[in-house]
């Protein structure tokens, strides 16, 4: 899978963001936090068969924070963490399973949430938020990954070789 | 195809870009220097979300409101016409209260109409053959009560704002109503101390009288106003009924008038009828 265009990721970007301005409310009540435009954005970088160029990541974390209205530069920072990562280690995920793979997804999301706290509303910062939306996110992620769209993904990825 | 780890070159661009990013992330919590991009941003959204609402969804929302607030109006016009069409009813009966009830005591309670049983009942046209009522004898209208009744009203008399129109032939449900101008229909009617059965003459709005000179020993004049005189126990006494319109001699002895009814029965939608 080639790296979507920046015009259809913002435009992804742009619509996830506003289903988790709808969303992100609600599950804060059941101590839940799915920064779903990270994960979106992390899913996007990690599907992708080639690496997302910095600027690219970068760009795309400032158009996110311009939708969202959150600090300039926070977004940013942490597209272009994660998107190093996910470089770096493109090649060592094929070795993991779909659960452990899960579980970084989930662990990256909650480290999202705990910065994004840590900035934007330092007296919200909870524990129990985190370790909640660590379980919740990553099994969000399994399920996603187990999902029949996913292997419906895979196996058009996969024709292409053939 | 396999993806190549980041080299340090990638690498330093990778670390140019978050320094840029936390450069930006410390002037805007510093200085707040974005707030107004940030603001251009909310601006631009609200204006286009205002303007996307205007072009897609007002239009219809004006359509439905017009249509909605005509029905409505509709409604409204048709309710208050009811309520002023009964208000009439009362007014005519409680002008002419002497006539309807026996004592003051009745009136008062008729007054208070709500707590009691009803004087009168409501009811509106269910059915009404103008047609009919124009070119044949038969006058014939079929009313339906408004608020639930069990009362049998076969036998009542019908009334209008403006004075008697009929009386209640049959009760099924719907009441069939015989009015005053079907030839089959007497009232006796009396004017200056004599009587007369005035029948319906199948024209709209005339009943017509027969009485002998002998016994009717002033003159009728046109204009003469003519009262239902209560006898039969259908409708009440004393209720101005029509003027006399026409006199017409049939031999030496006997006359015949024809009565102008006061009452129209196809002015009013709204008809009560006299509880027995």
């Amino acid at each position: 899978m080639k790296a979507p265009g920046i015009l259809k990721t913002m435009l992804i970007l742009f619509l996830v963001n506003y289903l988790e301005s709808f969303t992100a409310p609600s599950l804060l009540k059941i101590y839940v936090a799915v920064p779903l435009t990270f994960i979106v954005f992390s899913a996007l970088a990690y599907r992708s068969s080639q690496n997302i160029n910095p600027f690219y990541a970068l760009s795309i974390g400032l158009f996110v924070d311009l939708i969202s209205n959150s600090l300039f530069g926070l977004n940013a920072i942490l597209f272009c963490l994660i998107s190093y990562v996910i470089n770096s280690y493109s090649n060592t995920f094929k070795l993991f399973s779909y659960l452990q793979v899960c579980i970084f997804f989930g662990a990256a999301s909650v480290f999202f949430t705990g910065l994004s706290n840590l900035f934007l509303a330092i007296e919200n910062f909870s524990y129990i938020i985190l370790f909640v939306s660590f379980f919740f996110n990553t099994s969000l992620c399994f399920l996603v990954a187990l999902s029949p769209l996913n292997k419906l993904s895979i196996d058009k990825r996969l024709s292409q070789y053939d | 195809m396999a993806r190549v780890a980041p080299n340090s070159g990638s690498k330093a661009l990778y670390f140019l870009c978050i320094l840029s990013g936390a450069t930006l992330l410390y002037l805007d919590i510093t200085y707040k220097s974005f707030d107004n991009i940030k603001n251009i941003y909310i601006s631009t959204t609200i204006s286009s979300k205002y303007l996307l609402k205007k072009i897609t969804f007002d239009p219809f929302i004006y359509l439905y409101e017009i249509s909605s607030s005509k029905s409505q109006l509709i409604n409204e016009n048709k309710t208050l016409q009811a309520a002023l069409d009964e208000s009439y009813l009362e007014n005519f009966i409680v002008s002419r209260g002497d006539k309807f009830f026996m004592d003051e005591e009745a009136l008062t309670k008729m007054m208070g109409k709500y707590e009691i049983d009803e004087v009168f009942h409501s009811s509106k046209i269910k059915l009404f053959d103008t047609a009919k009522y124009f070119c044949c004898d038969t006058h014939m209208m079929y009313l339906e009560v408004i608020s639930s009744s069990d009362i049998n009203f076969t036998g009542s008399a019908v009334i209008n704002s403006e004075g008697i129109v009929g009386q209640v032939i049959s009760d099924n449900g719907v009441k069939e109503v015989l009015l005053l101008t079907d030839t089959s229909h007497y009232i006796p009617l009396e004017t200056e101390g004599y009587f007369c059965n005035a029948k319906g003459s199948g024209k709209p709005g005339i009943v017509s009288c027969r009485y002998s000179s002998l016994i009717w020993t002033n003159p009728v004049s046109n204009g003469q106003k003519l009262y239902s005189s209560g006898l039969g126990g259908i409708y009440p006494r004393g209720i101005l009924i029509g003027h006399v319109q026409g006199i017409t001699s049939i031999d030496e002895t006997n006359i015949k008038i024809d009565i102008n009814l006061i009452a129209d029965p196809i002015k009013h939608s709204m008809l009560g009828i006299i509880e027995k």
